[in-house]
């Protein structure tokens, strides 16, 4: 038993990774490694050019910083909209909330193209195509739910005891809900402003319908890959990339246990 | 319902109202609305007769089910590989978890590579013999179909093992230990212990991701170009190359239909504590 579930793990693992490893190394291979007939595997030659050519072009910094700012307008957007909504469907009659939390869910689950097309020909009216504005209310529609959703899971897990406690110490209602509860929900409060902040990050399709030219990082990923251009996609994605990684190295903690059950959806 | 409690949920109500239940609406209320006013259902009679719409729905219903197949078979293999706690767990952890946070773009850019004609799967697959001329894997609709699935499966399963590696942590330790004492086998601990408790999550992880695998969108149109529609990229086509709103509007229709009917059937299959959990 053990051999082969150790050689199993290996394979699957090699299959989670290796990709990412030829992107990195396309990213820095000479152009006569790469689109040969016959490709190497392993690095042979090491080139800084595509990345060079990819930051001095001009290209990739306008929607880098168009996807920066909307990720992190979405995050903070979507805790203020959701933390209090939370805080109350956890204090609600669980008939109540189950019902509310089952309408996330059927949100959740509705096609964005159904949600893209109509936003899309308001917002050209609205002079909103191209806007940072207009893509973090479009990406809150998708964030929402989800946020709402582990966040909820957050407020329900703190006991109402400690609550009433502070209530007894002589806290003031406000006091309560600013030094006890949401000192207690911070490590919630910070998965879902992450997860959020990666939804919008890579956000692909209402970022197509809602773009005329200002393209966000996907959006100007799709452009590279577009004009089959190997070694500026493997760059570009790779700059996409490098941040997810730090974000959800620092999640991976907290994933299992705090947010499992909204995150998935 | 108290006012204050009230209140606090009333932003986010309007919020979701505003942006996504009024216009999920007045897509429907276009895919079925004639130009000169009046209802019919000649968009829907149109996308009909389109063979590339006929190609989506097929296209949408194999890349979910290859692509679920594929999640599940290798999330549980996974998930039951790990939870036996094998020497460097929390390393194949870590590594196995990798796919989950990159990007879907980056995703079918990373299988660009992967599955081009001078890509490196056929590389590998030269040098061990396997193959005598490079494969074109979109070349022909079967294999487009599979490697799509297959982007997808990448980017997901992790997903699906986290799902699967939390039931397969619900079920007690005792019940194998009294299951070996009446002398089971692995086999028969397996199917008469893990399968049945590990229904739930199951059926939870075919769901959660089959209602985004009818979703899918990025990978078939990064992967294939236009050579493989589903349902996602027909309306998108029709609406901002076509400009065409109502068949757009039809389509997308379709697909909520669809995805309703999946709810649907899961709701009354596993009841919907389960969805609440």
């Amino acid at each position: 038993m053990r051999a082969p579930t150790s050689s199993m793990l290996a394979l699957l693992a090699f299959w989670a990774v290796g990709p990412l490893y030829l992107m990195l190394k396309v990213s820095v291979s000479p152009p006569g490694e790469v689109m040969t007939a016959r490709p190497t595997l392993l690095p042979h030659g090491l080139t800084l050019e595509h990345w060079r050519r990819l930051l001095e072009a001009g290209q990739v910094l306008p929607p880098l910083g168009k996807s920066l700012l909307t990720a992190g307008l979405v995050a903070a957007a979507a805790l203020l909209l959701a933390a209090p909504a939370a805080y109350n469907l956890a204090r609600l009659p669980s008939r109540w909330r189950y019902g509310i939390l089952l309408g996330l869910f059927l949100v959740r689950m509705l096609p964005e193209v159904s949600i893209a097309l109509p936003v899309a020909v308001v917002f050209l009216r609205w002079g909103l195509m191209d806007s940072v504005t207009g893509l973090v209310l479009a990406h809150l529609t998708l964030v929402l739910p989800v946020v709402a959703w582990v966040l909820t899971t957050t407020f329900l897990a703190i006991p109402r005891e400690v609550e009433e406690a502070a209530a007894l110490d002589g806290c003031s209602a406000w006091q309560t809900l600013w030094r006890v509860t949401l000192r207690l929900a911070v490590p919630g409060l910070a998965v879902a402003g992450l997860l959020a902040w990666l939804f919008s990050w890579e956000e692909f399709l209402l970022a197509t319908y809602l773009t005329l030219g200002a393209k966000t990082m996907p959006l100007q990923v799709y452009y590279y890959l577009y004009q089959g251009n190997w070694f500026l996609t493997a760059a570009a994605a790779t700059l996409m990339t490098a941040p997810v990684l730090l974000l959800t190295g620092l999640l991976q903690r907290h994933l299992r246990a705090t947010s499992l059950a909204g995150a998935v959806r | 319902m108290r006012p204050r409690e009230l209140v606090g949920l009333l932003p986010l109500a309007l919020y979701l109202a505003g942006f996504t239940v009024v216009p999920v609406a007045s897509t429907l209320a276009l895919s079925v609305s004639a130009p000169g006013g009046g209802i019919t259902l000649d968009h829907f009679r149109r996308i009909a007769g389109h063979y590339q719409f006929g190609e989506a729905v097929v296209n949408t219903v194999a890349v979910a089910g290859i692509g679920l197949a594929l999640e599940l078979l290798l999330g549980l293999a996974a998930a039951l590989a790990l939870i036996g706690r094998p020497a460097g767990r929390k390393i194949f952890q870590v590594l196995l978890l990798v796919p989950l946070g990159v990007p879907t773009i980056v995703a079918a850019a990373v299988m660009r590579t992967v599955f081009g004609t001078v890509g490196y799967l056929n590389e590998i697959l030269l040098r061990l013999g396997a193959i005598r001329t490079p494969v074109d894997w979109v070349g022909t609709r079967g294999l487009a179909l599979f490697t799509v699935a297959v982007a997808d499966a990448w980017k997901v399963t992790p997903l699906v093992m986290l799902i699967l590696l939390a039931g397969l942590q619900a079920i007690p330790g005792e019940l194998y230990e009294a299951a070996r004492t009446d002398g089971a086998s692995r086999w028969q601990q397996f199917a008469a212990i893990t399968l049945p408790l590990l229904k739930p999550a199951l059926t939870m992880a075919l769901i959660v991701r089959g209602v985004d695998a009818f979703r899918i969108f990025a990978l078939p149109l990064a992967l294939t170009g236009r050579g493989l529609p589903v349902l996602s990229t027909y309306a998108y086509v029709e609406y901002l190359e076509y400009g065409n709103p109502h068949t757009s509007a039809a389509s997308s229709a379709i697909l909520l239909i669809m995805i309703l009917l999946a709810v649907g059937t899961y709701l009354k299959l596993a009841g919907p504590e389960e969805v609440l959990r």
